[in-house]
C-alpha cells in the first residue's frame, strides 16, 4: 500500500479516547429541560388546570405528542453521531406523523371558519414561539456537541432532527403554562415553534458538524 | 487476507485504549479491506487517496465507534460518506478507463454485500446511476456520457445532482 507512511503517523498520534455514549447527551438535554421548565413556570406560571390536578384532555394529548417527538428526534439525533450501515432509527418518523395530526386537524377545522383564539391570542402565539425557540436552544447545546464529536453521515437530517428535537422539547416546556385548548391555536402557534425550530437547525447545524 | 469483523471489533476497541500496536495492525487490515471496497467505485488513481481520507477519518472519529457495535457497518458509513464526498468534487480523470482486472479475493460474504458501495448505488433510479458511474467514476465528460447514456446534457447533469443528494441521504441504509 502507499499509505505506509500515513498510517506511521496516525499511530503515533494515538491517543485514547472515551467512545461517545449517545445516553450522555440525552440526559444533559433532559436536565436542561428540566430547568427551562422551572424557568416558565417561575416565569409565567403553571397552568390553573394541571395546579389543580384536573388536566384538560387537549393539553395531556399535546403535552404528550411533544414529549415523544423531542424524545425521539433527540434520540435519533444522538444516535447519528455514532453511524452504521443498517441501522435502523426510525422512531422521530412515527412521532412526527402523530405530531402532524396537530396541523391537520387545525386546517380542517379553520375551514369551517372556527379560528378560536388563534388570531386574537397572537401575542401568546408569538411567547410561545419564543420560549419554545430558547428552550430548543438551550437543549440542542448538547445534541450539537454530541455530533460535532461524532460522525453523522447526513449533516443535513441531523440539522432537521436537531431543530424538531429542540422546539419539541422547547415547546414542550412552555407548554405546561400555555392556556389554550383550541386545536386551531395549537395546530397554529406549535407547528410555527416547532417548525422554526427544523428551519434553523438545518440551517445553523451542519455547518457546525461537518467532518 | 484480511482480518474478520471480531478481529477489527477487538481491535478498534484496544485501539480507542491507546494501544498502538493493535491499532497499527488494524489500520494496516483497513486499508487493505477499504481498497477492496473502493475497488472499481472511482477511478484506479484515486483509490489510494480516497483510502487515506477514510483512515484519517477514522483516526479523528474513532471515538464515535461504538464497542457493543460491529465495526465493518460503521468503517462501511465512514467509508460511503468520503467516498460520496469524493464523488462530488469536480474532477475529470486523465485515463478515463475502470480497468477490468479481478481483485484478490473478490467475494463478498453476506455483511461485505450489505454494506458494499454497490448496495447503495442500486438505491438510485438506473438514470441517476448511470449518470454517476459515467461521470464521476469512469470519468467521462458530460458530453461523453451523454453519446453514450442517450440523456441529454440537462439531464445528465440533473441526474448527477439528485444522484449525489440522494446517495447522500442513503449513506447508513442497506
Amino acid at each position: 500500500m502507499t499509505n505506509k507512511f500515513d498510517i506511521a503517523a496516525l499511530v503515533d498520534d494515538l491517543e485514547p479516547v472515551t467512545a461517545l455514549n449517545p445516553r450522555r447527551p440525552l440526559m444533559i438535554a433532559a436536565a436542561i429541560l428540566a430547568a427551562m421548565i422551572a424557568l416558565i413556570v417561575g416565569i409565567q406560571g403553571i397552568r390553573a388546570d394541571v395546579m389543580a390536578g384536573h388536566p384538560d384532555e387537549m393539553f395531556l394529548i399535546r403535552a404528550g405528542i411533544l414529549l415523544v417527538l423531542g424524545g425521539a428526534t433527540a434520540h435519533a439525533v444522538t444516535s447519528m453521531a455514532s453511524p452504521s450501515v443498517g441501522k435502523n432509527n426510525n422512531g422521530w418518523q412515527i412521532a412526527l406523523a402523530a405530531a402532524v395530526v396537530f396541523p391537520l386537524s387545525a386546517l380542517i377545522v379553520a375551514t369551517t371558519g372556527d379560528f378560536g383564539p388563534a388570531m386574537s391570542a397572537m401575542q401568546s402565539g408569538m411567547r410561545c414561539m419564543m420560549y419554545s425557540a430558547i428552550g430548543g436552544l438551550a437543549t440542542a447545546v448538547p445534541m450539537v456537541l454530541a455530533l460535532r464529536r461524532g460522525a453523522p453521515t447526513s449533516p443535513a437530517r441531523a440539522g432537521w432532527l436537531t431543530g424538531i428535537a429542540a422546539g419539541g422539547l422547547g415547546a414542550f416546556a412552555y407548554n405546561l403554562h400555555c392556556p389554550f385548548n383550541n386545536v386551531v391555536y395549537i395546530g397554529l402557534w406549535y407547528t410555527l415553534a416547532v417548525g422554526g425550530c427544523a428551519v434553523i437547525g438545518r440551517l445553523v447545524v451542519p455547518r457546525l458538524i461537518r467532518w | 487476507m484480511i482480518a474478520r469483523e471480531e478481529t477489527l471489533r477487538d481491535l478498534m476497541t484496544r485501539a480507542q485504549g491507546g494501544d498502538k500496536q493493535a491499532y497499527a495492525v488494524l489500520l494496516e487490515q483497513t486499508g487493505r479491506w477499504l481498497t477492496r471496497f473502493f475497488a472499481q467505485k472511482i477511478s484506479p488513481d484515486a483509490v489510494d487517496d480516497l483510502v487515506q481520507d477514510t483512515l484519517i477519518s477514522l483516526h479523528r472519529k474513532r471515538a464515535s465507534y461504538d464497542p457493543s457495535r460491529p465495526f465493518l457497518p460503521w468503517l462501511a458509513a465512514i467509508a460511503r460518506y468520503r467516498w460520496v464526498d469524493r464523488l462530488r468534487q469536480t474532477y475529470r480523470h486523465a485515463a478515463d478507463e475502470l480497468q477490468d482486472q479481478h481483485k484478490e479475493g473478490s467475494h463478498e460474504d453476506v455483511v461485505g454485500a450489505k454494506i458494499s458501495i454497490d448496495r447503495l448505488l442500486h438505491q438510485l433510479p438506473d438514470g441517476q446511476a448511470l449518470a454517476i458511474r459515467l461521470v464521476k467514476i469512469d470519468g467521462l465528460s458530460i458530453a461523453e456520457a451523454c453519446a453514450k447514456c442517450g440523456q441529454s446534457e440537462p439531464l445528465v447533469k440533473v441526474n448527477i445532482h439528485r444522484g449525489l443528494k440522494r446517495l447522500a441521504a442513503l449513506i447508513e441504509s442497506e
